[in-house]
């Protein structure tokens, strides 16, 4: 299928999509005039506008056959007025003087903006859904991992993008798929990089073919050790990445500092446990202990909220570089020693790091655990999301979302309530109701 | 004349879906049966993996089946086919065939 | 080439883990070496160059997020500047909010709940404001990441992180406090009945209450007096529907029969709560003795439930009988159909008779039949 779905400047059109383009877009958008212009070509217009954001993907009479003109709406009920009242108050008589205060109150309800919902259908296809969880930047992209074979419904592989979700369907897409989609692009220096590493690996694999006959005779000494050796290894992996990442120029200043205070942390640690052996206990355990210690310092101090402002605060960007200074100077020192003690299992001496350094240090640790430096990613790394990606970001409540493995639940269809429409548009009502009303007259 | 129970092969290309009937042995796969008694898809489905006890769980054949109609049809010397013989054998109607070995 | 956007954000942390919004490779921007040879910039559209400009003033702060806000275009355009940043996604708008979702503690709040201290659904769910549908989902859910977890699958970790901190989040209470409620639980969906506007005239001696309005909508005759004197409020049928779900009364012939419409007090997922709430107003003093009842009403209709889930999942297991041959890989499940004249019909092609049908052209090439599966089992 040719892509027509463009997020071209001259048109204008909104789609549903992640690039700076449609955001754009998306800013200047104006609904379109309806002074001198025909009731048809109002509703031809706002048709045209509302199909190029949602399911511009799907062909029109295929579109045209998933319309219905009943649409879902739920009210929210409140116990107390149900308890209070069967109903019999509200059909009295006006005569009686039984109207209240209260009844005149409840009248004044928001409208349900029914024709805000006149693409629902389109939500229940497993592209758009998927595309709705955050899982792909587009519909079109959500739509490629679908026939690539990156998703699973209920645990089967579903190549269908237009298969039609049922309620308590569990969706789930390939989470290295889900990262690249919405983390941000290699440079070309780090593709580069990764073009590199891929070659050498090349030549080491054709170098251990050869020697492969050799080696075999010792592989269960080796077993043995490994186990031991295991924690060693990921450490020193760790460190060898940020070797890596250090060796070429192109690194700013700031950033290569960063790496070598991490790599010398890692080193004391390395060396810490070649002679005591205390690092057969998995990276996870430190982590836990840590995290442990660190919520029992936190319990001891009620302030930590306040911290958390300030925290907040050295984001800031015109605060940053103020507190970078310090930041950078005084966790290098943190980060060693706790890494040290947490590795000998000793009791971490907590009062001489503040609030703010532990939780630098308990992030940097976890992180540093989750998101790695690797090469061989499609992506950027250490990941990050891609530019403008929180200006699309929200959740429907029609589903229900796990990030951490990329899976969804598809709750229900979307229902419109009063004041709030579950669906998203971008468009306002001037634009959805003569859509509506376009696709209600069946002229096909 | 011998009447058989036998498959007949619906379902598309790549995509086969049998029925099983009662019909005449000369007549052809796809001419109309005496009896429609049942159906067979050969193609297995695999339980979901989204639970713990599906883990070793075996993929698996839906067969449908007339257990009286099948009954009836084999008293009254319907012979089945191999195939039809190996279902109706897991269903209980009829022993299963012992194993005999070509003789090249 | 269009101009590069320079990040005010530089990376302010030890380690480039810290936050997942830090912008630190964007930086080589400024080292990279110039590849134009010509001295003349590349030609752009006026439109290309009004957006760049536009991203560059206006829309810089939408690159990057600020963790625990929003920062969607409304707050841009409109300037909106509430805490958490503005909630509507869409200028143009006003009737999509982005919601919350759940918190990660939250989340596993909801299952140890559910799997450690073993409370139904139901009750879970009353007691945090979750709808009952969300808080099974997140059962599922977090199962599911447990088990990945152990297998040692790949997980989105970072991304999860930066979702959670660019989306608004509903936070677990700390202890003592009260939970925030998620979403509204008592949600009804509105019947298709009820969108006709029915003049009925009621006489002013008449008490006219949701159930006879209920049907009115569904074209039923009028209770007679003695089953009307019978129920003092609309909520006393719920008991008896949900023990009996095909107690309800059906009117009308052949395609156009239809189940009588219940008043709301019985479609809503929580009608023990309209009952706990007639309690709290006929009793406002014996406040244990109230959650005692409403707790033992949480039990019987979750007694209830569960039994009718196993009575319907042994109906499914009689109707197949499972075979595992030794000699093959697969299992044979056997279902058993009824071939008669009252299936097959007089011509042999009743639609209830098992098989494809002969004679009768296949439809799965014309146009709008549905060639892909409609669900998929669980």
């Amino acid at each position: 299928m040719r892509n027509r779905a463009t997020t071209s400047l001259s048109r204008g059109k909104i789609r549903q999509s992640w690039s700076k383009y449609n955001l754009y877009n998306l800013s200047r958008f104006r609904s379109p005039p309806t002074a001198n212009r025909t009731f048809f070509q109002q509703k031809w217009s706002a048709k045209a506008i509302s199909r190029a954001y949602h399911g511009e993907q799907v062909r029109e009479g295929q579109w045209k056959r998933m319309f219905s003109k009943r649409i879902r709406s739920v009210v929210p009920m409140n116990v107390a007025d149900l308890a209070a009242d069967d109903g019999s108050l509200v059909s009295s008589g006006r005569g009686l003087g039984l109207d209240s205060e209260d009844k005149k109150s409840r009248t004044n309800v928001r409208p349900m903006p029914f024709t805000q919902m006149a693409f629902a259908p389109l939500e229940r296809r497993l592209d758009v859904a998927i595309f709705r969880a955050l899982f792909a930047s587009s519909a079109r992209q959500a739509r490629q991992f679908v026939i690539h074979g990156a998703v699973t419904v209920n645990g089967q592989k579903m190549r269908q993008p237009s298969y039609l979700l049922n309620p308590g369907d569990l969706f789930q897409v390939d989470p290295e798929r889900v990262m690249y989609a919405t983390g941000a692009p290699k440079n070309k220096f780090e593709r580069r990089e990764a073009r590199l590493e891929r070659k050498k690996e090349e030549k080491e694999e054709e170098a251990t073919a050869e020697e492969g006959e050799a080696k075999e005779a010792k592989p269960e000494a080796e077993a043995k050790e490994g186990e031991k050796e295991n924690t060693r290894e990921t450490l020193k992996a760790l460190m060898a990445q940020a070797k890596n990442a250090m060796s070429h120029e192109v690194l700013p200043a700031k950033r290569k500092q960063e790496l070598r205070g991490f790599q010398k942390a890692v080193r004391r640690v390395m060396s810490r446990a070649g002679s005591s052996s205390v690092l057969t206990d998995s990276l996870e355990n430190q982590f836990s202990e840590l995290t442990l210690l660190l919520k029992g310092k936190r319990a001891d101090k009620k302030d930590s909220k306040k911290s958390g402002k300030e925290r907040r605060a050295t984001k800031d960007e015109d605060s940053a570089a103020a507190e970078t200074a310090e930041v950078d100077a005084a966790p290098g020192e943190a980060l060693s020693e706790a890494f040290e003690k947490a590795a000998k299992g000793e009791e971490v001496d907590t009062s001489e790091l503040t609030d703010d350094e532990f939780d630098v240090l308990k992030r940097a640790l976890t992180q540093m655990r989750d998101n790695p430096i690797d090469n061989s990613k499609p992506y950027a790394t250490p990941w990050r999301p891609r530019d403008y990606m929180s200006a699309f970001t929200f959740i429907p409540r029609y589903l229900e979302v796990n990030q951490n493995i990329c899976a969804a639940v598809y709750l229900r269809h979307p229902v419109a309530r009063p004041g709030a429409a579950e669906v998203p548009t971008p468009f306002g009502e001037t634009v959805s109701t003569p859509a509506y009303g376009w696709y209600l007259k069946r002229r096909w | 004349m011998v009447l058989r129970i036998r498959l007949s092969r619906f379902g598309n290309k790549h995509n086969p879906f049998y029925n099983i009937v009662v019909a005449q042995a000369r007549s052809a796969r796809g001419a109309k049966p005496l009896e429609v008694i049942g159906t067979y898809n050969p193609v297995p489905k695999q339980p979901t993996n989204l639970y713990d006890e599906n883990a070793n769980a075996r993929a698996f054949k839906e067969v449908a089946l007339d257990r009286s109609r099948t009954k009836y049809w084999l008293g009254v010397g319907a012979q089945p086919s191999d195939p039809v013989w190996k279902l109706l054998s897991m269903a209980g109607l009829v022993e299963p065939k012992p194993i005999t070995h070509n003789k090249a | 080439m269009p101009p590069r956007i320079q990040s005010r954000r530089v990376s302010n942390t030890l380690l480039p883990y810290l936050s997942s919004s830090s912008s630190s490779p964007a930086s080589h921007s400024s080292l990279l070496p110039s590849r134009q040879f010509s001295s003349t910039p590349a030609q752009q559209t006026k439109l290309r160059r009004e957006m760049f400009a536009w991203l560059n003033t206006t829309g810089a702060t939408l690159k990057h997020h600020v963790p625990g806000e929003t920062n969607y275009v409304t707050g841009v355009v409109r300037n909106v500047m509430s805490d958490g940043g503005s909630k509507l996604p869409f200028p143009n708008n006003p009737t999509f909010f982005s919601e919350t979702v759940l918190s990660e503690e939250l989340r596993n709040e909801i299952y140890a709940r559910v799997t450690q201290q073993k409370k139904s659904i139901r009750a879970v769910s009353v007691d945090m404001g979750i709808d009952m549908n969300r808080v099974a989902a997140v059962v599922r859910l977090v199962e599911l990441e447990k088990r990945q977890r152990a297998q040692g699958k790949p997980l989105a970790l970072p991304y999860a992180r930066a979702i959670h901190e660019m989306v608004p989040v509903t936070p677990l209470s700390q202890d003592g406090e009260r939970q925030t409620y998620h979403e509204p639980i008592n949600d009804l969906p509105a019947h298709p009945s009820t969108g006709a506007q029915i003049f009925y005239p009621v006489p002013e001696s008449r008490k006219f209450t949701r159930v006879d309005a209920g049907r009115v909508f569904s074209g039923a005759p009028a209770m007679d007096h003695e089953t009307a004197a019978k129920i003092s409020h609309p909520s006393d049928l719920a008991e008896g529907i949900m023990e009996k779900p095909n107690s309800i009364e059906w009117v009308g012939k052949g395609d156009n029969a239809r189940q009588v419409l219940q008043p709301a007090d019985v479609r809503i997922p929580h009608p023990q709560l309209v009952n706990f709430e007639i309690d709290r107003i006929n009793e406002p003093l014996a406040r244990r003795e109230r959650a005692e009842r409403q707790a033992q009403r949480i039990k019987k209709q979750d007694e209830l439930e569960q039994k009718r889930r196993e009575r319907a999942q042994a109906r499914r297991e009689d109707r197949t009988t499972k075979v595992e041959p030794a000699d093959s890989r697969f299992e044979y499940h056997f279902h058993d159909t009824v071939v008669s004249k009252e299936t097959t019909g007089p011509h042999g092609k009743g639609h209830l008779a098992p098989g494809r049908r002969y004679g009768v052209p296949s439809e799965d090439r014309k146009r709008g039949i549905i060639k892909i599966p409609t669900r998929v089992g669980a």
